[in-house]
């Protein structure tokens, strides 16, 4: 893990939004980092358990979704909640052995279990995408808590 | 991850977390007992607290080679996050699931299973 921040802290969205950044090596053996944090901010957000597993589960399938993490790079998390919603952003910086994130774009950004990752990715999520952003591929998805006033 | 010899056919083990970084060693261990002629594999997910897509992958391809050979991928299987995973995927009846080992000695095979701790 090279960096994990937080910053404007901020419980239960009663202000600004709390971001937490979180970069590591694209690696299988570290993919629990993003399921970590995905937790802890979800309790931070007010999420119950059920819907911590979900968030836990839906971050494992943005960041697998890359085929980076099989190819060398860094992968970005930006992990966003404000009043009882949570916002994951995922991107990938290739390595000097990756080369997915050049020109990809549609469909070939997702691997190989790509269509179980969207089944799951719909059931678990308020909302899910795929962008290009400063000519890299970025995942992202947005939860919001059953309970919130939002 | 560990496996025992069941009468029925072999059975293995897997605990905690089954993802990105499980997944290949977990095909590895089932494609092998393929190999060696195994058509009916036993996957025991008592343990097991989480399951990703390529997890799946690798239960559906499996099963897949399971069937062409002439047999099944049975799940043993009571964790609810588990569960769920299945029943979103639409994968919950495509697998004979059972809830404990000794269930298997209800199968078709109809051997008696031994609990194996």
């Amino acid at each position: 893990m090279k960096r994990l921040d937080m910053s404007d802290r901020d419980d239960r969205g009663g202000g600004r939004p709390e971001v937490i950044a979180l970069s590591f090596p694209a690696r299988a053996d570290l993919v629990a980092l993003a399921r970590f944090t995905a937790a802890s901010v979800g309790a931070r957000a007010g999420f119950d358990v059920e819907e911590i597993e979900d968030l836990r589960l839906a971050v494992d399938e943005l960041v697998v979704s890359f085929e980076a993490v099989q190819a060398g790079g860094t992968i970005h998390l930006r992990y966003t909640h404000d009043a009882g919603t949570v916002t994951i952003e995922c991107t990938v910086e290739p390595g000097l052995r990756s080369h997915p994130s050049e020109g990809i774009a549609g469909g070939e950004l997702w691997g190989g279990d790509g269509e179980l990752s969207r089944q799951l990715l719909d059931a678990l999520v308020d909302e899910h995408g795929r962008e290009q952003r400063q000519g890299r591929p970025c995942v992202w998805l947005r939860k919001h808590r059953a309970n919130a006033s939002a | 991850m560990t496996q025992v010899s069941e009468d029925n056919g072999p059975l293995v083990v897997v605990d905690g977390e089954i993802d990105l970084a499980v997944a290949p060693s977990l095909r590895e261990r089932l494609e092998t007992l393929l190999a060696a002629g195994h058509s009916t594999l036993y996957l025991d997910l008592l343990d097991a607290t989480f399951l990703d897509s390529t997890a799946l992958g690798v239960l559906v391809t499996v099963r897949e080679q399971c069937q062409r050979a002439g047999g099944a991928l049975h799940l043993i299987v009571t964790e609810p996050r588990i569960l769920k995973v299945l029943e979103i995927t639409g994968l919950a009846t495509a697998f004979p699931l059972h809830g404990s080992r000794p269930d298997l000695a209800g199968t078709d095979q109809g051997d008696e299973t031994t609990r194996h701790e």
